[in-house]
């Protein structure tokens, strides 16, 4: 026994520079892997003139950089920060008091509201928005911020139900019990108990939310356009065209607030909260 | 035991939630659901049985003539990315686990915040013959120059476009399923002197298949509907995904029918993954 101690002992003290170089490795293939496509966009963005086979540009500037404060993309950033504002308040003004209710309730037809309610995630998107917009074509809403809205509002739903059903039920129910025993009503309880201890998660589900609609692309291509752009779209638009300087510059700024959310609310995100954005 | 008392004598917590006020909670989001959902779901099932004005199988047969290979092909690349996407999850979120790396563990998450749009176009700027991946080989000699390798678009492009961006789902997934299974079992095989992946094939793994199951099955379906990066990482001629099939048909063509007969076959290959989920997360409902 003790030979065997020594052995794995000098094992270990053996293996050590392999183990530190064999770590070092690993993060120098992740960097390379993650950071990797990352770098392509940061420098197109910065490149004004780049010709093949050169690795860095051959002249440098910020000039696609300022086109990207005016004219179309301008337009395009305001039409999406104003589609996902309004889709995060009507998601949020949807999703918290049905799901406190899911959370806490027995609901008539439960089972079949869940199937409604979860069975979206698990089909294709594109051909079902594709038949929504015939239907917005009938009411006249599609190429508007109207349709957009709506279907950002239907989207972002089906996630952001969840996470707030699972914020609710993390909610201990002795609290709300507790309220009840001194006769509060059921209204009462939600807006002095529950809600105000759901405050947190509700902010980071709405953010969610807002990221998912300011993201969301196969909705806004198939109901949008060609009237409504958002960035995803526009950018869509000019790498296909290839302008790479322009889809380079308009990647970053959508990455940028995504990549701000992560830093800020990096304890906070769960697997459950996170799971709309396996779609964008 | 006196507490016990107290709350037999509450009011039902679990009472139903009928009324009017109910009714005003629930309906929207059901109503929001079968407007945005459920209708034109339906719709595309009726409308790929309809051919100028009548009931037909016609899109069906076209289908089956001119797009069976892309219903080939859409099932493999989903089923490669996500062999791909899974071995990455598992290793690496085992690894992770293991080693308790909270710096590679954040580098991983980054693609989960990157959407698929961002995520084709960077690895065009990265992969394509002319990209940047070529240009740094090219320097040291290991690429020609004159004619670089063109492999990106296609299937190979697209495969590693997808597993890059759902790598760090599959991460976030996996690890949280990993993360509550009992640290001391690995403490305990650690003793023993199992190998790191020792202690993910014999301890991790086994311990959370049907969580693993649910991730495999919303990447799997995320990998048959997407649309932006198979379309920015696909090839003007050959097998094409079936969303690009979709889109053209309806774009360019104007063609609901067999547009919605496609779509109706992407909802069937979707439909095993779907049942299997949704069983998977009522049950857990309890």
């Amino acid at each position: 026994m003790a030979e065997y101690a020594i052995g794995r002992k000098q094992k270990l003290m053996m293996s050590r520079p392999f183990k530190v170089t064999l770590k070092l490795m690993a993060y120098v293939l992740t960097c390379f892997v993650i950071f990797g496509p990352l770098s392509g966009l940061v420098i197109w963005s910065f490149a004004e003139k780049w010709h093949w086979p050169a690795i860095f540009p051959q002249s440098w500037g910020i000039s696609y950089w300022l086109k990207a404060f005016k004219g179309d993309m301008m337009n395009s950033f305001v039409n999406g920060i104003e589609i996902a504002v309004i889709t995060t308040i009507i998601v949020v003004a949807i999703s918290v008091p049905l799901a406190y209710v899911m959370a806490r309730y027995r609901i008539p037809i439960k089972p079949v509201i869940m199937v409604l309610f979860l069975l979206p995630q698990a089909f294709p998107s594109l051909p079902i928005f594709a038949n929504l917009s015939v239907v917005f074509y009938r009411w006249n809403i599609a190429g508007q911020k109207t349709g957009v809205i709506l279907v950002h509002i239907g989207a972002a739903f089906i996630y952001s139900i969840w996470t707030m059903v699972s914020v609710f039920q993390s909610i201990p129910k002795v609290l709300e019990d507790a309220a009840y025993s001194m006769g509060a009503s059921n209204i009462r309880t939600f807006f002095d108990v529950a809600l105000p201890l759901a405050v947190p998660g509700i902010i980071a589900s709405s953010l969610l939310v807002f990221l998912y609609s300011l993201d969301e692309f196969t909705g806004t291509l198939m109901i949008g356009s060609p009237f409504v752009k958002t960035l995803p779209v526009q950018m869509y638009t000019s790498s296909m065209g290839y302008e790479m300087q322009i889809a380079s510059v308009t990647s970053l700024i959508i990455t940028i607030p995504g990549i701000l959310l992560l830093l800020c609310f990096e304890r906070f995100m769960k697997a459950e909260y996170l799971s709309s954005f396996g779609r964008i | 035991m006196n507490h016990i008392k107290i709350m037999e004598k509450l009011p039902d917590r679990r009472k139903a939630c009928y009324g009017l006020l109910g009714a005003v909670i629930i309906l929207p989001a059901v109503i929001l659901v079968l407007v945005i959902y459920v209708y034109p779901f339906l719709q595309s099932f009726i409308s790929s049985f309809q051919s100028h004005g009548s009931f037909s199988f016609e899109n069906y047969k076209y289908v089956s003539e001119v797009y069976a290979y892309d219903v080939f092909y859409t099932i493999v690349i989903s089923a490669i990315s996500l062999l791909c996407v899974m071995l990455i999850g598992i290793f690496i979120g085992g690894y992770l686990i293991i080693s308790e790396n909270k710096v590679l563990e954040f580098l991983f998450k980054i693609p989960l915040f990157i959407p698929f749009v961002v995520v084709g176009h960077a690895i065009r700027t990265f992969l394509a013959p002319k990209g940047i991946l070529n240009s740094l080989l090219g320097q040291i000699g290991l690429v020609n120059m004159e004619s670089p390798p063109d492999f990106i678009y296609g299937f190979t492009g697209t495969v590693i476009a997808l597993t890059w961006k759902q790598m760090a789902f599959a991460l976030l997934l996996i690890m949280g399923a990993f993360e509550s299974v009992d640290k001391s079992y690995l403490e305990a095989a650690r003793n023993f002197g199992a190998s790191g992946f020792k202690q993910i094939k014999d301890i991790l793994l086994p311990l959370s298949w049907g969580s693993i199951g649910v991730s495999a099955v919303l990447i799997y379906t995320s990998f048959l509907q997407n649309f932006s990066v198979v379309m920015m990482m696909g090839k003007g001629d050959g097998p094409q995904h079936l969303m690009i099939d979709i889109y053209h048909r309806i774009n360019y063509l104007n063609d609901y029918g067999v547009a919605n007969a496609l779509g109706v076959i992407s909802y069937i290959l979707a439909m095993g993954a779907a049942i299997i989920y949704l069983r998977k997360v009522l049950k857990n409902d309890g």
